[in-house]
C-alpha cells in the first residue's frame, strides 16, 4: 500500500466518522465539527477525482460558509447548557425512515446515472467549462436557485423586522 | 546521498525541506513581530521599548519564549478536553497550509497550485472553528463570549475581503498566485483597482482580529477572550499563529496589489519582505492610533459600507473588462 492510498483510506474515515459522529454526538457542538469533518473529507475526494477546484469550493462554501453559519445559529439558540428535548420512539422512526427512503432513491438514481456512462473517457471539468454550463444547459436551475435565495433573504429580513415591532 | 534521494523521491524531500523552511519562518516571524510591536508601540507612545535584553531589546522575544516554554500547561478543571486540547493544533493548520502557496521569489515557492489563493481562503475559515473550539471548550463566560464574537465578525467579513480579491481574479483571469504577480510586470495592481486594495485591507485587519476589530479578545472587557483559559505553550501556540496571520494577510496583500515579489534591483525575497512587512507595520500603527470599535459599529462598516461598495467594485471591473 502506498502513501496516497493510505491518505485516501484516512479521507474516506475522516469523511463516515464526521458523518457519524454529526448523527450520533449528543453535543450539537460535537455534531457540528463532525459535519466540518465530513466536509473535509468529501473535499479530499474531489482532490482523489482529479478536480482541486471543486474540493476548494467545498470547503471554501461548506466549512467556511454554511458550517459557520451554523455555527452562528447555534450561538444564538439561548441556553447552550440545557439539553435538548428527547424525540419519541415513533418520531425517531418515521425520521429515520425519511432519510433512508431519500438516501435509497438518492444512492439509486446515482448509480442508474453513473455507471452505464464509466465506460466513457471523462471529460476534465475546468471553471470555464462549470461557467459555460450555468449559463447554458443550467440557467433555469440555476436561475430558479437564486430566486429561492432572494425569497430566504428576504424572509430574513422581514422575521427580524417582525420581532423588532413586537420589542 | 543520491540513493537516499532515489529511495523516498525528490519530491518528498523537497516537501520535507520546504516544510521545516516554513516552520522555521514562522517562529522566526513570530519572534520579529513581537519585538517590533512591542518597539513600535513603545515609541508611538515617547517611550523605548524593551532594552536590557540583547542589544536594542532584539533577544527579548528568545526569553519571552523560553519563559513561555518552561511553564507548566495547565489544564482547568471543567473544561471539554478534545476541543480544548484540539483547538490550539486546529488554528494551525491554514497558517501552514497558507505557506505552502505563497510565492516568496519567483523561484522560492514550495508549490504553484493553479488554486493557489482558493486554498488559503478555504483553509482560513478552519481558524473560525478553532476560535469557537476554544471558547466553548474552556467552560468559560468570557472564552465563549469572545468565540461568539469572533464568529459573527468573521461572517461578516470574509464577504468583503472574497469580492475585493475576485475583481483582480477577474482582471487576470488565474487563481495561481505566481501568475497573478507575473501579470503586474507593467503597473501594480493597486493603480487599476485602488478601492478594492483598500476594501481587503481594512476587512483583513478585522479578519485576524487585530486592533481596532479586536472584539473577540478585547482586554478590558473580556480578560482575554477565547484564550482566557489558555497558558504556557497551548497560549504560545495561539499568539505564534496570530502573529503568522498578520504576516500571511500582508504577504497576499502584496501579491494582489504591490507587485509580489517583483522591483529593480533587489533580489525578489528582498522585495517580498521588504513590501509584506511595510503593511504588517501599518497594521501595527492601526492597533496604536485607533480605539476599538463598538461590536454594532464594527457589523455596520461590513454589511452597510464595505460589501456594497464592493459589490459595486466588482461589477464596474466586470463592465470594463467587457468593453
Amino acid at each position: 500500500m502506498n502513501l496516497g492510498e493510505i491518505i485516501f483510506l484516512i479521507t474516506i474515515v475522516a469523511t463516515l466518522g464526521g458523518a457519524a459522529m454529526a448523527v450520533l454526538s449528543g453535543s450539537i457542538i460535537y455534531a457540528m465539527m463532525g459535519l466540518v469533518t465530513t466536509m473535509f473529507g468529501i473535499a479530499g475526494l474531489y482532490v482523489y477525482l482529479d478536480n482541486p477546484f471543486l474540493s476548494m469550493m467545498q470547503i471554501l462554501i461548506y466549512v467556511g460558509a454554511v458550517s459557520v453559519l451554523i455555527a452562528f445559529a447555534i450561538m444564538l439558540i439561548g441556553p447552550l447548557y440545557r439539553k435538548p428535548k428527547e424525540w419519541t420512539t415513533v418520531g425517531k422512526f418515521v425520521a429515520a425512515l425519511g432519510v433512508a427512503l431519500v438516501s435509497l432513491f438518492m444512492f439509486v438514481r446515482f448509480v442508474m446515472e453513473t455507471f452505464p456512462r464509466a465506460g466513457n473517457p471523462s471529460f476534465k471539468i475546468t471553471t470555464k467549462e462549470i461557467g459555460r454550463l450555468f449559463f447554458n444547459n443550467l440557467v433555469l436551475p440555476f436561475e430558479l436557485i437564486s430566486l429561492l435565495v432572494v425569497v430566504a433573504i428576504l424572509g430574513a429580513i422581514m422575521l427580524a423586522l417582525f420581532s423588532r415591532g413586537n420589542k | 546521498m543520491e540513493q537516499i534521494g532515489n529511495m523516498i523521491g525528490w519530491e518528498t524531500v523537497k516537501m520535507i525541506v520546504g516544510l521545516v523552511g516554513v516552520l522555521a519562518f514562522v517562529v522566526f516571524n513570530a519572534l520579529i513581530l513581537t519585538w517590533a510591536e512591542r518597539k513600535v508601540a513603545g515609541h508611538m507612545q515617547r517611550r523605548i521599548g524593551p532594552k536590557e535584553v540583547g542589544p536594542y531589546g532584539l533577544i527579548q522575544p528568545i526569553a519571552d519564549a523560553l519563559k513561555l516554554l518552561g511553564k507548566e500547561i495547565l489544564t482547568p478543571r471543567g473544561v471539554d478536553k478534545p476541543l480544548y486540547y484540539l483547538a490550539p493544533m486546529i488554528i494551525f493548520v491554514p497558517v501552514l497550509v497558507s505557506f505552502i502557496v505563497i510565492p516568496f521569489s519567483a523561484s522560492l515557492q514550495v508549490m504553484d497550485i493553479n488554486v493557489g489563493i482558493l486554498v488559503i481562503l478555504a483553509f482560513s475559515s478552519l481558524s473560525v472553528f478553532s476560535i469557537l473550539m476554544a471558547g466553548w471548550g474552556s467552560n468559560n463566560k468570557y472564552a465563549l463570549i469572545g468565540a461568539i464574537r469572533s464568529i459573527a465578525q468573521n461572517i461578516a467579513y470574509e464577504i468583503p475581503l472574497l469580492l475585493a480579491l475576485l475583481s483582480i481574479i477577474m482582471m487576470t483571469n488565474s487563481f495561481s498566485l505566481k501568475t497573478i504577480v507575473e501579470a503586474q510586470k507593467g503597473l501594480w495592481f493597486v493603480v487599476y483597482q485602488p478601492l478594492a486594495f483598500l476594501i481587503y485591507f481594512i476587512a483583513a485587519v478585522a479578519e485576524t482580529n487585530r486592533t481596532p476589530f479586536d472584539l473577540p479578545e478585547a482586554e478590558s472587557e473580556l480578560v482575554a477572550g477565547y484564550h482566557t483559559e489558555y497558558s504556557g505553550m497551548r497560549f504560545a501556540l495561539f499568539f505564534l499563529a496570530e502573529y503568522t496571520n498578520v504576516f500571511i494577510v500582508s504577504a497576499i496583500a502584496v501579491t494582489f496589489f504591490l507587485g509580489g515579489y517583483q522591483g529593480p534591483f533587489l533580489p525578489g525575497i528582498v522585495w517580498f519582505l521588504l513590501k509584506s512587512y511595510l503593511l504588517v507595520f501599518v497594521i501595527m500603527w492601526l492597533r496604536w492610533t485607533y480605539p476599538r470599535v463598538r461590536f454594532d459599529q464594527l457589523l455596520n462598516i461590513s454589511w452597510k459600507a464595505l460589501i456594497p461598495l464592493a459589490f459595486i467594485n466588482l461589477l464596474v471591473t466586470g463592465g470594463l473588462l467587457k468593453l
